[in-house]
């Protein structure tokens, strides 16, 4: 099955499951999470279901394209379910069975991993689906984003696209994945991987100015902004504001910009827009609508 | 009748570090709770679980509910008649609700007068009747490390239920028959697959596996026996010593296999083996191998790689070094055991090409040019950063070696430098990627980089001891030539800590001890219990404190809250090697000296059953009492020609004799032969008080005799204080 195939059987199969199939956010992120189809809706009492992959940047984990299992940016298949239904864990492991794995001949297993965004100001209890040793999806039941408490509880399902494409091509190198017939990942992500990680590393000159004070002061002006909307009280652009912030907060911890000592405070002020971000939009009409279920469960 | 209780609540997977005290809390808590419904089991509570399922088995519980019979008071008599005898509406309204006649109440005598009082008689209802309230009550009292919502309540007013993963399905039989039950949903989240979770008679199997019909399916029991079997069937393995003993031998066929044996750090250092069965349900084992290229890398990174990350157990051969190979303890039949092993291999070989990475990388920079880095690496706002911590431990540990340890000035050198090296390893990649190996990676960098033994052994060992145990400290094999030097770091990095930290106001409270201070000091106990010092523990304490040159402080009790601190610590270090609380406390007036108080208290413990030392402690609590108030103006020398009784003259001369021979003793730390001459004194203590009067009208005889008692009393306090067991035999 190769890598394209994937997402679109995990698309038809939570499709058929009573989810909205939705695009990735067109801003850089490190997780699905911090989409608002998740973010923002796990807050409040609507139900909802929403399918989508989001890239993830991590550029902490960018590897010049060297490393066979780490990436700058890996893609993310992202499901919420809000309620999470009775049989969320079976519905998990259909999902699997869909694209191909027969859970019969592998260990598949739940070990705990407890999830926690402190920028987000989020957290939930759960799971890494460990497949044969390997972990290939986070599971969590969220209790918290925004700094408020949920209810009800939502589902999240977090599959790692390019592990579990390792997993049934049976090959040792992300590279190796077949993306489509006949195209490799290295293919369409080979130069993309090493330009990131030599932009993300610091390795180009700025003129005039240092590497990390560029990305400080551009840190500063999205966080200006995003401050600025969340007074205004528009909540998708001042969330999305704040997770240029979050970039910017890695990339400068990436390239070891930023002391320990200093982390902290960064975390701080981006978890406070988040915290805003949440509140603004529990307290609006937005999150207040009927909880009548709109896409229920086709199943 | 069958009158068997069978209770399993079936979760998503609980945390494996839950199940072996979750297994406890259940049957605890169902026994308190049966018990609280007048329903006290008659056969013993039997506990099991998995990762899937919490279980609970009575053999027999009564039929019904003991009888239950109170006294309900109602008002005071007084107010109770009106004075033609006729009830008052006070006492018509109690006889009502209690649905009887103001004839048929008792009167109570109680301390504020006389009540009306009704006895109330209550039949015990059937079992089958009040186990929904057991069941209701039981989830409500079990406690978990984190609680999550899962949008569900029980309806007894207290809201919602919060518990360690969803309930799925609940198996509640009494006597073969499902006793009824359900935990509601909140109105929030109901719709068709938000639904009760309601009791009844089938439990599940293993989620991929069976022997008949559909793997998963709902399975149904009528008793325990059945239970256990129908889920044997389904590849559950319900007792946990079974799971734990199949994985055992597994392990052990396998490493045979592979011409090796499990490695034995897996045993000493971690619970592995502990922790698989609460990982599985029908465990197997299956071997995989990585590159023999990995086999550079330090054992400490390929076995953390493997214990930590992926619970997997390493293999060593015959000559304790490690081998290419893993085994993987998995949850299910070995029939694809190769293509597993494959997928295991794959993730190991990945994360150890993760670690040979960061090996190669971090070896760029030497330690000592990392400490800079350590400047931006906060160790407590009002403390500084690493790289003062870092500086301050370096001038502590050489102080500590040398006026401490009498270490020559070449050894505290290296003591010192150890220190400032020691936390550098903070800013490497490969403690960012495993934490755990903070310390013993930095020992392992200073080894590659050629740094004396006496150096990174210090470095790798520094963080240890952890536990109060006497081997929790590295062994004298391990250290080498590094003894004193590790000695002196592991003191000088816990002190530091201990009292910046206090000094800063950030003393651990009963439930948050943030900064781990508690294990700190006792570390710094431990250590001190197993070395020879020439300085006191006040001592040791302000040269750290010298440390932070008068920084400000926010604790100004800060010093004597360290050494209650300290103490606390060092009497646990010696209960839990097994010395009583009096015995410890005998001993506490010279817990400056962690290591004599040990010595001393091992004397008292071997002396405290026998006659004489029980003598000793009565004894020795009257010289106390009657000495209390005394202060000796002149030395006994010159009271002695005072005294003229037998029996006092035999004390004053046994005593002439004893003291000098207790100090000598004391003096070269025999504290056995300190405890015989003790222990001689008995007789003629025991004599002196059966026939001498102390306190008697003439001044002069009176302060003679109290003087000798002081003279005793000071001799047997500078071993230990047996008037402190009298208190604890009470």
């Amino acid at each position: 099955m190769t890598f394209q195939s994937l997402i679109l059987k995990l698309s038809e199969f939570w499709a058929s499951r009573g989810c909205a199939l939705q695009q990735p956010l067109d801003v850089e992120v490190g997780a699905g999470t911090m989409h608002p189809e998740t973010f923002l809706r796990v807050l409040g009492p609507a139900h909802w279901r929403v399918a989508y992959v989001q890239p993830a940047r991590r550029p902490a984990d960018g590897r010049f394209g060297e490393n066979p299992n780490r990436l700058f940016k890996h893609h993310q298949f992202q499901v919420i379910l809000k309620p999470a239904p009775d049989d969320v864990q079976q519905m998990y492991l259909d999902s699997l069975e869909a694209c191909g794995i027969n859970p019969r001949q592998h260990d598949i297993r739940f070990e705990e991993d407890n999830w926690e965004s402190p920028t987000l100001g989020a957290w939930g209890i759960g799971w890494q689906v460990m497949f044969d040793g390997m972990e290939i999806s986070q599971f969590t039941y969220f209790q918290q984003a925004g700094g408020l408490e949920l209810a009800p509880i939502s589902a999240e399902l977090t599959y790692g696209l390019e592990r579990i494409a390792m997993v049934l091509q049976r090959v040792d190198s992300v590279y190796d994945i077949e993306w489509a017939p006949g195209v490799k990942y290295a293919d369409v992500r080979l130069r993309d991987e090493i330009e990131q990680s030599k932009y993300v590393f610091g390795q180009v000159e700025i003129p005039g100015v240092e590497f990390g004070a560029f990305h400080r002061d551009l840190f500063e002006k999205y966080y200006l902004l995003a401050t600025a909307l969340l007074k205004a009280g528009l909540i998708w652009p001042a969330l999305e504001h704040t997770l240029k912030c979050s970039h910017l907060f890695n990339i400068l911890d990436s390239c070891n910009s930023i002391g320990v000592t200093e982390r902290t405070a960064f975390i701080l002020r981006i978890r406070q827009l988040a915290i805003g971000v949440a509140k603004t939009y529990v307290e609006g009409d937005a999150a207040t609508s009927d909880p009548a279920p709109a896409i229920e469960g086709a199943s | 009748m069958d009158r068997e209780l069978l209770l399993e609540i079936g979760c998503e997977e609980l945390p494996a570090g839950w199940l072996p005290g979750l297994t406890n809390q259940i049957g605890e808590t169902v026994d308190v709770q049966l018990r609280a419904h007048r329903l006290p089991p008659e056969s013993p509570v039997e506990t099991y679980s998995t990762p899937r399922r919490l279980t609970v088995r009575i053999v027999r519980i009564p039929e019904r509910q003991n009888d239950l019979e109170e006294l309900v008071t109602g008002p005071p008599v007084s107010a109770s008649f009106k004075p033609d005898g006729t009830p008052t509406p006070a006492a018509a309204g109690f006889a009502a609700k209690q649905g009887v006649d103001v004839g048929a109440l008792e009167r109570l005598q109680t301390p504020k007068g006389e009540y009306l009082a009704f006895r109330r008689r209550q039949r015990g209802k059937a079992t089958v009747d009040v186990l929904p309230e057991v069941l209701r009550d039981s989830l409500r009292g079990l406690q978990f490390p984190k609680a999550m919502h899962w949008d569900a309540m029980l309806e007894d007013g207290k809201g919602d239920l919060l518990f360690g993963r969803p309930i799925r399905w609940i198996l509640y039989l009494y006597g073969g028959r499902v006793v009824p039950f359900s935990i509601a949903r909140t109105a929030a989240a109901q719709t068709s697959q938000v639904q009760d979770v309601a009791t009844g008679a089938v439990t599940y199997g293993h989620r991929f596996l069976t022997t008949s019909g559909r793997a998963g399916r709902a399975i149904k029991v009528r008793s325990f026996d059945e239970y256990r079997a129908r889920l044997l069937e389904n590849f559950v393995i319900l007792e946990r010593e079974e799971r734990h003993d199949k994985i055992a031998r597994e392990l052990d066929a396998k490493a045979q296999r592979l011409q090796g044996r499990v490695s034995r750090t897996v045993n000493h250092e971690t619970g592995l083996l502990l922790e698989v069965p609460d990982l599985v349900e029908y465990p197997s084992v299956v071997a995989g191998t990585f590159g023999v290229e990995f086999l550079e890398l330090p054992e400490e990174v390929l076995t953390t790689t493997l214990i930590h990350h992926q619970h997997y157990f390493p293999v060593e051969g015959e000559d304790g070094t490690l081998k290419n190979a893993f085994l993987a303890v998995i949850n299910t039949e070995p029939d694809n055991e190769r293509t597993i092993a494959r997928n295991a291999e794959r993730v190991v070989t990945a994360r150890l090409r993760d670690a040979r990475f960061f090996w190669e990388a971090d070896r760029k920079i030497p330690l000592e040019a990392r400490i800079d880095r350590l400047g931006t690496l906060l160790f407590h706002k009002k403390l500084g950063s690493y790289k003062e911590k870092a500086e301050r431990i370096e001038r502590l540990a050489e102080w500590i070696a040398s006026d401490a340890l009498s270490a020559d000035a070449a050894t505290a050198k290296l003591a010192g430098q150890a220190a400032r090296l020691a936390k550098a390893d903070l800013a490497t990649d490969m403690v960012r990627e495993f934490p755990e190996l903070q310390g013993v990676m930095g020992g392992v960098y200073a080894r590659a980089e050629g740094q004396p033994e006496e150096v990174w052994k210090a470095i790798y060992y520094h963080y240890l001891p952890i536990g109060v145990e006497a081997d929790a400290p590295p062994t004298k094999a391990q250290l080498g030539k590094a003894a004193v030097t590790w000695a002196a770091v592991s003191l000088a990095d816990k002190l530091d800590t201990i009292v910046g930290l206090f000094a800063a106001g950030e003393k651990p409270t009963g439930s948050r001890d943030p900064y781990a201070l508690r294990r700190a000091a006792q570390g710094v106990v431990s250590v001190l219990a197993g070395t020879t010092t020439i300085t006191s523990v006040s001592a040791l304490v302000d040269q750290a404190y010298q440390g932070y040159g008068g920084k400000e402080v926010a604790n100004p009790a800060w010093r004597s809250a360290v050494f209650e601190f300290i103490k606390e610590r060092e009497a646990y270090l010696l209960e839990r090697r097994g010395y009583e609380a009096g015995e410890v406390q005998t001993v506490a007036e010279f817990w400056e000296w962690p290591l004599t108080a040990l010595r001393r208290v091992e004397v008292v413990s071997k002396y405290r059953a026998s006659t004489e030392f029980k003598s000793l402690g009565q004894l020795f609590k009257r010289v106390k009492n009657i000495t209390k108030d005394f202060q000796p103006t002149a030395p006994l020398v010159e009271m002695c020609s005072r005294l003229s009784e037998p029996a006092e003259t035999a004390l004053a001369d046994e005593m002439a004799r004893r003291v000098p021979a207790i100090a000598n003793a004391l003096g070269q730390e025999a504290f056995g032969d300190v405890m015989r001459e003790i222990v001689a004194l008995v007789q003629p203590v025991d004599r002196f008080f059966t026939e001498v009067m102390v306190m008697v009208d003439d001044p002069h005889l009176r302060e003679a005799r109290l003087t000798l008692l002081c003279k005793l009393k000071e001799s047997i306090l500078s071993f230990a204080d047996p008037s402190a067991i009298v208190q604890d035999d009470k």
